[in-house]
């Protein structure tokens, strides 16, 4: 008896059924206050949901759904912010698979997207073939070098990264501010602070018209699927999740602790760096403050949310973009305030960390109508 | 105390105690008396639920079923404070004792004598500390200060501190694990004598028949959750106890061998080595280990045999001094260049070192050969089907009890996850093994499993420098033994040439008893 109840709970579970039922549970109570609150403030929570849909997808009707979803703003809108988060997500997962936690991506996306709108500006008139890749490669260079100060200090001084990576933000955030309302700013009479504008032709095509969707959204994918391969199938994936569990453990075994988790970092801020590249090239079209809002604070907690596995964040994604895309929707249609999507999305992360208790409850629950049953089928034996 | 007299007054009664936990029944419908006056000894192998039994009655646990009886009376609510009030007293494996206060603050901890109702009276805890200490003849300084107390004084204390509690029952889990020889028989003759003088109970847990043998009036065996049987000590012996642990007899042969040492595969030089407050933890040591021997270090723990280790493997950084492995300097070298010299290690802390308990068999089974072309194409694809085949060979050759390669390690037994430390390390077929602590806390089937893995390691050529704070260990494995005491090696023996009490004397770096033990 003993063995055979062992065997049972040692089996690794390749899909976690009773996680993701716990998450889709949150996430309808989370829908549920929000439609209290909604509801206590005057507002038809039904109507308002459904303005949110509408919000996001940009289609009125199931019908309109299927037949022209691909041509609404809004629906290109939501894909575009799907694609930030899911890159934001990504970024963090590569620090986090190693054990450190970057939280600096934000000053890193900053400084990618002024430094690649510098790039458009100073080689403005050469072919966009050699001035994307430049704007490309210098993004992923700034954004990384700036992941790799916290990362040193933290492999060779042990410097908590989370503390440097916050205080870098600021630097980063206000020094690009400085460049973008000094040295860097624009001669354009129209606009005041920021960088010059970029030429049409150095912008990235836009996919669907009146949405910020271009084709960065190509170039996401690629990342999305290189960093998916190389955590999942190589060895360098293996090497990264090793040391994340066990640093010591890894250092013992003869892997280059220090030199991967470096590495990591430099990649966690590339991505982030290009990110702000692709917000530039593909939806703004010159570099100018506030560019990032909190995009990757916003990918980090969709990753954490969904315990950074890659695959899942790229569905969160999904779903945060939704619903804050959809908030303009809810806001102008059903006329409840866009601050509501910040709290249902803060509602969603509270019972996600609640998430333990809930999956708890659940198993307790299970267990409790197994043994019921076992009981009843022993009774009918004996009765037998 | 035993023999004639007829024990009768049932102090403690475990009235079909069932603890479950999930997926694992701990405890399985035990009943058990344990009468006052006498010291039983609960003995099984690792996980048999002999600790788990006696936190039910420390009230650390509240059992899933069953009821537990104190003295006749029926325990109703289970916490240590209920138990201490009870008179129960447990000295746990780890000691609960703060390192920076002194005895006497220690054992009162939680029942000062008080000034004015609110200040700490130190002049009489010291005082109380040392009436209670003579009244039971456990001698102690009350003034010391507890961190600078060897590991036998700080048990004498932990043990005080259990009596100053007012406990006339005593639970003591494994309590010689990390003593000497010398220290264990102290620790046995006082205990018969509070048993003797105090109408105490006491309650041991222990792997070590011998110390069974030894202490005990009678025996309870446990196996699986199980009791297996209760036995007056004297009309069993080791053999029988033992079947009745794993199940069938098991007794540990000596090894035959044939002695023929080849090439220089180890060499350390003057080794100096810090230890984690960078004091000096080993102190200019120099040995060598020669292909097809056993060298074992016979050393009490926190003697810097641990640190020496470390170095060797290139954990931690020399000194001054260096290291060889075959014929290659290992002086700035990290554990990874260090392997590819030719060396293998099964480390001392099997969980924080040896595995990444979070990642599964197989991944635990591949790091090092990872890279090599049969896991990889291109050099970084991994290819899962050949990691899979690989890891379940293993998986079977070594005998590794789980539902399979993916189980995760974190949830092994400590002699599977044992296994699988040494699985991966074996089979790098290293000319060279370092090996720490290979059988500590698991029962005897998988000791002798891996005892005779390491034999045949041995005998194929294998250099192995062995470290075991299990001094029968080191006897059996070894060809010849190295003692260290605080830092420096104290003496070098053939293994078939010297007693355990001789060794004894050389690891407390007390050579002056040399000549007694000799006449012995």
């Amino acid at each position: 008896m003993l063995s055979e109840k062992k065997g049972k709970t040692q089996k690794t579970k390749i899909i976690d059924w009773s996680y993701l039922f716990s998450l889709f549970l949150s996430i309808v109570l989370a829908l549920l206050v929000g439609a209290l609150i909604m509801a206590a403030t005057g507002h038809n929570p039904g109507k308002a949901y459904l303005a949110l849909a509408q919000g996001a997808t940009g289609c009125s009707s199931i019908g309109e759904f299927f037949t022209s979803v691909f041509t609404k703003r809004q629906f290109g809108n939501t894909l575009e912010y799907t694609m930030v988060l899911t890159l934001t997500g990504l970024a963090c997962v590569l620090g986090a698979r190693v054990g450190i936690f970057n939280v600096g991506g934000e000053g890193q996306l900053y400084l990618g997207a002024i430094c690649s709108a510098q790039v458009g500006v100073i080689l403005s008139g050469m072919s966009p073939w050699l001035v994307i890749p430049c704007a490309v490669l210098v993004a992923m260079a700034v954004g990384g070098f700036y992941a790799w100060i916290p990362g040193v200090l933290k492999v060779k001084l042990k410097v908590n990264e989370v503390i440097t990576t916050i205080m870098l933000n600021s630097v980063a955030i206000y020094f690009c501010s400085f460049l973008s309302n000094g040295p860097w700013q624009t001669t354009e009479s129209t606009r005041r602070g920021g960088t010059q504008t970029l030429a049409g032709e150095l912008r990235f095509p836009r996919l669907i018209q009146g949405s910020s969707l271009s084709t960065a959204i190509i170039g996401s994918a690629v990342v999305a699927l290189l960093v998916w391969y190389v955590l999942s199938k190589t060895t360098t994936g293996y090497e990264m999740k090793l040391i994340g569990q066990n640093s010591r453990f890894s250092f013992f075994s003869g892997l280059k602790v220090d030199t991967i988790t470096i590495w990591a970092m430099v990649v966690s801020g590339a991505i982030c760096g290009l990110v702000g590249m692709f917000e530039v090239y593909g939806v703004k079209g010159s570099y100018q403050d506030g560019i990032s809002n909190d995009f990757y604070f916003d990918g980090l907690l969709v990753a954490m949310i969904m315990r950074y596995n890659p695959v899942g964040i790229m569905l969160m994604s999904i779903f945060f973009a939704f619903l804050k895309v959809g908030a303009t929707g809810m806001e102008l249609i059903a006329g409840v305030p866009g601050e509501l999507y910040r709290i249902i999305q803060a509602i969603v992360i509270f019972f996600m960390a609640a998430e333990k208790g809930i999956s708890g409850l659940v198993k307790a629950n299970v267990e409790k109508s197994r043994a019921k049953r076992e009981a009843k089928q022993r009774l009918k034996e004996e009765t037998v | 105390m035993n023999g004639g007299i007829v024990l009768q007054e049932t102090v403690v009664k475990f009235d079909h105690i069932t603890m479950k936990f999930p997926g694992v029944l701990a405890n399985d419908d035990i009943c058990l008396d344990i009468k006052k006056g006498e010291i039983f000894a609960l003995v099984g192998e690792n996980g048999a639920g002999k600790s788990t039994l006696m936190n039910v009655l420390y009230g650390i646990y509240e059992p899933t079923g069953g009821t537990v009886y104190v003295k006749g009376k029926k325990v109703t609510s289970f916490s240590p404070r209920n138990a201490i009030d009870m008179g129960i007293g447990m000295v746990h494996q780890h000691f609960m004792l703060v390192p920076s206060f002194t005895v006497a603050q220690n054992i009162v901890l939680s029942q000062e004598p008080r000034k004015i109702g609110v200040l700490f009276d130190s002049q009489k805890a010291e005082a109380a500390v040392r009436n209670l200490s003579n009244e039971f003849g456990l001698k102690v300084d009350p003034s010391a200060v507890v961190r600078e107390l060897s590991v036998g004084l700080q048990q004498r204390v932990e043990i005080l501190k259990a009596l100053y509690r007012g406990s006339d029952i005593l639970i003591l889990d494994e309590p010689t694990a990390i003593l000497t020889p010398q220290e264990t028989d102290e620790l046995f003759a006082m205990l018969k004598k509070i048993v003797r003088e105090k109408g105490m109970t006491v309650i041991i847990i222990t792997h070590k028949l011998y110390e069974v043998m030894a202490i005990s009036d009678r025996v309870g065996v446990m196996r699986q959750g199980r009791l297996m049987g209760v036995e007056e000590t004297k009309n069993v012996n080791e053999r029988i106890l033992a079947s009745m642990m794993v199940g069938r007899e098991v007794i540990h042969n000596p090894f035959t061998r044939t002695y023929q040492p080849g090439k220089v595969a180890i060499s350390v030089k003057d080794l100096v080595v810090n230890d984690n407050r960078g004091l000096k933890a080993v102190k200019g040591v120099s040995f060598e280990v020669r292909g097809g021997e056993v060298l074992g270090i016979a050393a009490i723990e926190g003697n810097g045999q641990s640190e020496l280790l470390e170095a060797i493997t290139g954990l931690r950084k020399i000194v001054s001094g260096d290291v060889m492995i075959m014929d290659n300097s290992i002086k700035g070298k990290t554990p990874g260049e260090i392997r590819r010299m030719g060396l293998a290690h099964i480390p001392e802390d099997r969980i924080a070192t040896g595995v990444s308990s979070q990642a599964d068999i197989a991944d635990n089974l591949l790091v090092g050969k990872h890279k090599s072309q049969e896991f990889t194409r291109f050099g970084f694809h991994m290819r899962k089907s050949a990691v899979t085949k690989y890891a379940q060979d293993i998986f079977k050759r070594y005998d590794i009890r789980a539902a399979g390669i993916n189980t995760r390690v974190g949830i092994l037994s400590g002699g599977n996850m044992q296994k699988v430390v040494i699985a991966r390390e074996f089979s790098f077929e290293t000319p060279v093994l370092i090996i720490s602590q290979p059988t500590r806390g698991l029962d005897i089937g998988a000791i002798e499993f891996i005892h005779s893995h390491i034999m045949e390691k041995r005998n194929k050529g294998c250099a192995i420098l062995l470290c075991s704070a299990d001094l029968d260990e080191v006897l059996r494995l070894s060809d010849r033994i190295i003692t260290i005491y605080e830092g420096k090696i104290t003496g070098e023996f053939m293994a078939d040439e010297i007693t355990r009490e001789q060794i004894g004397y050389y690891m407390t770096g007390d050579r002056s008893r040399e000549d007694v033990n000799d006449a012995v």
